[in-house]
């Protein structure tokens, strides 16, 4: 039972850690959103998806990376992550920002109720990904390769790969420039002040329409990141592709404390952890249930998450 | 005309609340029994409009329409009546269809024996799951009924006893009751048991509204802490809530296995959870009419738009980000005073 | 309030025209349906197989009979459920004489009451589970109205294993499935056909996985130099690639599941070698001029089941020829009717329904095209 586990501890470890990272950018685009609405954007999954397909489309349709054999040269391939990075970003945040003036603006000027949102969203994120199926015909699509996946070097018997090592490193940059970011810029604190008080934060003069689009706008970068980060790994994406991934990313938001973005941070990284770890423990048919259970159970005796909701904050 | 004015200012529930309200016993009685006569009736429309393309009207008048309604009505308790959103409400419809296909391959109960064995294992599980999770409050609860309700899918689908991902075949249709036959070539028979099931539900939430029940959940669902304050119990009540939620989910989950022959874990996904949320919130979250309305038009719409078949979720999901951007109290919200309460505590704030 | 009545009156007309050309078609039409995935996840399968059924009655059409054939299209998205809903419409309706499918297993399930109650002749090209042919297993049992043309998993279990490890001295296997009906029940079968104590491990994973480093681990832990993997193409092709990635030199294979085209395209590299198994034969290299006319008519290359899908139209198409127009009198032709089919080999149907044409084909991946290495021994 144990012996995958103990023979492949730290290569486990390392692919955990690398999925996990994912996971945290997917939960930043819940928790960012959350944070200021109060309201799980349930079109996120959508948004990330969207991400998944600017990349391949900038990769393989605008710079030509087509053959899938072997590295790009390192200008090119340069050139393409940087592309792709930014491109995945753009595509992500202006569907996030779309997802809000759609489904959320109106309802929110009228001061309904929660649910009717989350309809609005749920039905925008079918949109969403019946718009992308009908247009690749329900096909799964191939992002040709463009980095060779050799190991760099290795550890304990986990190998370092150059899409492992760029995704983390990447990732935790991304991360630690956000957490200054709300932290310090002036954008950042209009987002915690509509986050602790709506408002009062009004009174004060802040536009709340802008800041909230803004918000939608940073977590759809973040997933859009996440989906370029997706994309290099795994090579290929599907319509449905965020379903599973949003699941699994909303749920670390909510074991870390859901709208806190240090929350977020180590709610992915323990995610991705359990889940390969449960895998080779239990199979990995019980992966899912797996982690269900631990969020139960830090629910039951964290009712707020891990690091608790947001950062400050109480129910009004 | 005067209709429509009524319907474009949005009280058209209020309006037939006042009608009902002024109307005499008498009346009452008359468009209660032609109400529901009319609806018994459904089977028989099947021509012209309202026939669906390829699918057999017959059978979506049962599933998706008929159940559809029941398990809105049941979550409407849940959701609409008490505030506790539940994205798990598939798992209580998956115990009820796993109890009739067990039961009902390896013993020789019938389906009306097994309903109440389904029901009772469906409100255990209500209250199994309510316990630990109903001390969570809003978005928190509903991660947790989403985990619960996968957690029961997952290991259905683990469990090879009961098939694994083959499911359950071979499960038995209803004995005939009196002159009425189950068949599968011809569904009535199975619209009238739903269509019974659903009034008995309207019932009993009709009754529990103007009870001690109904009141405390009322008094949950505008504000929890004022509730716990003014000494309503309200663990207790939500739990009761939860359950029998729970308990129309299981009923209706015995009963589609027992129309449907054959269950798999893959009948039921999360994607049934939040159509039957969609259904309430559609029609009019926490008003019976509303909820029956918009589940039998969100259950009726994707069959009877079949002739687009590409874009037909397309369709459904545009149809429901414009209905809540306009109607965002769904199509028949609830009564003018209760929004009128809501509000007034909201500006308070 | 104009603007309003103009819209409601609009609406009607809408829906009226919409009613009016659904009861269109006069009675020198016969119509025979479609049941397969057309939307949804799975939707390639049922399209590539529809547009060999369309072919076939476009073809018979073009000869000008006295009777011609309408295709009626049966959506069930490759689900139980929607299946469900689906086959009692199918069945109630009088006009429609014949079905070609359904393309799943787990749809064939849930429809088959209602077509047996209705008497309704079937024939699928691609629903390969054993019970649906074994009168032992009652409610998943066909008779006597299903007929399908492919073998089953119960040839198609064993022929798997022998070709993953035919040519491996000393075979260590390790077996994943997606935990779907199909892939369960291939299992079941080629468990017990793989050489003694050569099974080093299974795992189950789900079908919309991506990230296998769970399973890829395990298959190292064990040192295995043969995996099976026995669910979908799609999934297939990120199982393969990341065995690959993590360094992985022994043998892929996988069932029909995988045998696509797209999944040498979405594997790449990783896909060269890959060695799998298919009730199928391509319909190109059964009649080239045949693909060539298919690809001019219908716009695409012909896909999956592509051979088997017009064969089974062709069977009904055949009944209808010989004067049949009642779905008791096709039954009874299918139960005795001995086609040629595009291979040149004669179909009939024994009395549970299993075709005569019970074979399997190897296919290998090379030069990231699937080609057929002829039948498995």
């Amino acid at each position: 039972m144990f012996s995958t586990l103990i023979d492949q501890f730290w290569s486990l470890t390392l692919s955990g850690i690398a999925l996990g990272f994912i996971y945290v950018l997917i939960s930043l685009g819940y928790t960012m959103v959350y944070g200021v609405l109060r309201m799980i954007n349930f079109a996120n999954s959508e948004i990330f998806m969207f991400g998944t397909f600017a990349t391949i489309v900038i990769s393989r349709d605008f710079l030509g990376n087509v053959d899938g054999t072997k590295s790009l040269p390192l200008p090119k391939l340069i050139l393409t992550i940087t592309l792709c990075l930014l491109g995945s970003m753009l595509v992500s945040g202006l569907v996030a920002v779309f997802v809000e003036l759609v489904a959320y603006r109106r309802l929110r000027a009228r001061g309904t109720n929660k649910l009717a949102t989350l309809i609005s969203a749920i039905g925008i994120s079918i949109v969403l990904s019946e718009f992308m199926r009908i247009i690749t015909n329900s096909r799964p699509t191939l992002n040709p390769r463009v980095l060779e996946k050799k190991s760099l070097f290795e550890i304990a018997g986990a190998s370092f790969r150059m899409d492992t090592v760029l995704t983390i490193i990447f990732a935790a940059v991304l991360f630690v420039v956000l957490d200054r970011f709300v932290k310090f810029s002036r954008l950042g604190r209009a987002i915690r002040a509509v986050s602790m008080n709506e408002d009062a934060s009004k009174l004060m003069g802040v536009d709340l329409n802008k800041v909230i689009s803004a918000t939608f706008l940073i977590g759809g970068l973040m997933s859009g990141a996440a989906a370029f980060f997706y994309t290099l790994t795994y090579e290929n994406t599907k319509f449905n592709v965020g379903f599973t991934l949003g699941l699994a990313a909303f749920t670390a938001a909510v074991i870390g404390g859901i709208g806190n973005i240090r929350g977020a941070f180590f709610g992915g990284l323990s995610l991705g952890l359990v889940e390969v770890y449960a895998s080779s423990i239990l199979g990995t048919e019980w992966k899912s249930v797996t982690v269900f259970i631990i969020l139960v159970l830090v629910l039951v005796l964290k009712p707020n998450g891990i690091f608790g909701e947001a950062v400050q904050q109480t129910r009004a | 005309m005067k209709l429509l004015n009524r319907l474009r200012e949005g009280n058209l529930r209020d309006w037939g609340a006042s009608f009902w309200e002024q109307s005499s016993p008498t009346k009452r009685k008359v468009i209660a029994t032609s109400l529901i006569g009319f609806a018994a009736l459904a089977p028989f429309m099947g021509f012209g409009l309202l026939d669906t393309p390829v699918s057999d009207y017959g059978a979506v008048l049962v599933y998706p329409v008929g159940m559809f309604i029941l398990m809105a009505l049941g979550l409407n308790i849940v959701v609409g009546k008490s505030g506790l959103l539940d994205l798990g409400y598939v798992a209580f419809f998956a115990i009820g269809a796993y109890t009739m296909a067990i039961l009902g391959t390896r013993t020789s109960l019938n389906t009306w024996e097994i309903m109440p064995i389904g029901i009772a294992l469906a409100m255990l599980a209500g209250l199994i799951l309510g316990l630990p999770a109903l001390r969570l409050r809003g978005d928190y609860l509903a991660i947790v009924t989403l985990g619960f309700g996968e957690i029961v899918r997952i290991s259905a689908l683990n469990t090879r006893e009961i098939g694994g991902p083959n499911g359950i075949a071979n499960v038995p249709v209803p004995p005939s009751i009196g002159p009425i036959k189950f068949s599968l070539n011809d569904q009535k028979a199975f619209f009238w048991v739903v269509l019974i099931m659903i009034l008995l539900t309207i019932w009993m939430i009709r009754r529990l509204s103007v009870r001690r029940a109904g009141r405390a959940w009322e008094a949950i669902r505008q504000d929890e802490d004022v509730a716990e304050l003014m000494g309503v119990h309200t663990l207790k009540y939500k739990l009761w809530s939860f359950s029998l939620g729970a308990a129309v989910g299981g009923a209706a989950g015995v009963l589609y296995a027992s129309k449907t022959l054959f269950i798999a874990p893959e009948m039921f996904t999360l994607n049934v959870s939040i159509l039957i949320l969609a259904c309430v919130v559609f029609g009019g979250m926490g008003n019976i009419w509303g909820v029956v309305l918009g589940a039998a038009i969100l259950a009726y719409l994707p069959e009877r738009i079949r002739f687009i078949s590409d874009a037909r979720l397309l369709v459904f999901g545009l149809a429901l980000v414009i209905t809540m951007n306009f109607r965002p109290d769904g199509l028949l919200p609830r009564k003018k005073r209760e929004k009128a309460i809501v509000k007034s505590t909201q500006d308070g704030i | 309030m104009k603007k309003i009545q103009a819209g409601v009156i609009a609406a009607l007309a809408l829906v009226l025209s919409f009613t009016l050309s659904a009861c269109g078609g006069g009675s020198d039409t016969i119509k025979i349906a479609y049941q397969g995935p057309l939307s949804g996840g799975e939707a390639q399968t049922g399209i590539d197989e529809q547009n060999a059924v369309k072919f076939a009655i476009e073809l018979y059409n073009a000869t000008n009979p006295e009777k011609k054939i309408e295709l009626v299209s049966a959506d069930d998205q490759g689900d139980g459920t929607v299946a469900a809903g689906v086959a009692p419409g199918i069945a109630n309706d009088e006009s429609i004489v014949a079905v070609v499918g359904p393309a799943y297993s787990g749809a064939t399930i849930a429809s088959l009451p209602y077509y047996k109650e209705a008497g309704m002749p079937m024939i699928s090209p691609s629903a390969t589970k054993v019970s649906l042919t074994d009168p032992a297993v009652a409610g998943e049992f066909g008779g006597p109205v299903f007929h399908r043309i492919p073998a089953t998993d119960k040839i198609q279990g064993p022929a798997l294993g022998k070709l993953a490890v035919s040519g491996v001295a000393a075979p260590k296997v390790f077996v994943v499935d997606d935990q779907t009906a199909y892939s369960v029940g291939l299992v079941e079968y080629l468990l017990p056909s793989l050489p003694k104590a050569s099974l080093v491990g299974t795992d189950s994973t789900k079908n919309d996985t991506a990230d296998f480093a769970p399973t890829v681990a395990k298959i190292k832990a064990k040192g295995a130099n043969v995996v099976i993997y026995t669910g979908y193409y799609s999934q297939a092709a990120v199982l393969v690639k990341q065995l690959r990635d993590a360094g992985y030199k022994g043998i892929f294979a996988g069932g029909d599941g995988v045998l696509n085209s797209e999944f040498a395209v979405l594997a790449g590299a990783a896909a060269e070698g890959a060695r799998l198994t298919g009730a199928t034969v391509p319909l190109g290299e059964l009649s080239p001029e045949l693909a060539a006319k298919f690809k001019e008519s219908q716009g695409v290359e012909p896909g999956v089941y592509a051979a088997e899908s017009f064969d089974a139209a062709n069977i009904i198409i055949e009944a209808i020829k010989a004067g049949n127009t009642t779905r008791a009198t096709i039954l009874a032709y299918i139960k005795t009717v001995a086609y040629v089919g595009v291979g040149g080999q004669t179909i009939s149907f024994d009395a549970n329904g299993d075709s005569t044409l019970g074979f399997i084909n190897g296919f290998l991946v090379k030069d990231g095209k699937v080609v057929s290495t002829g039948a498995v021994k």
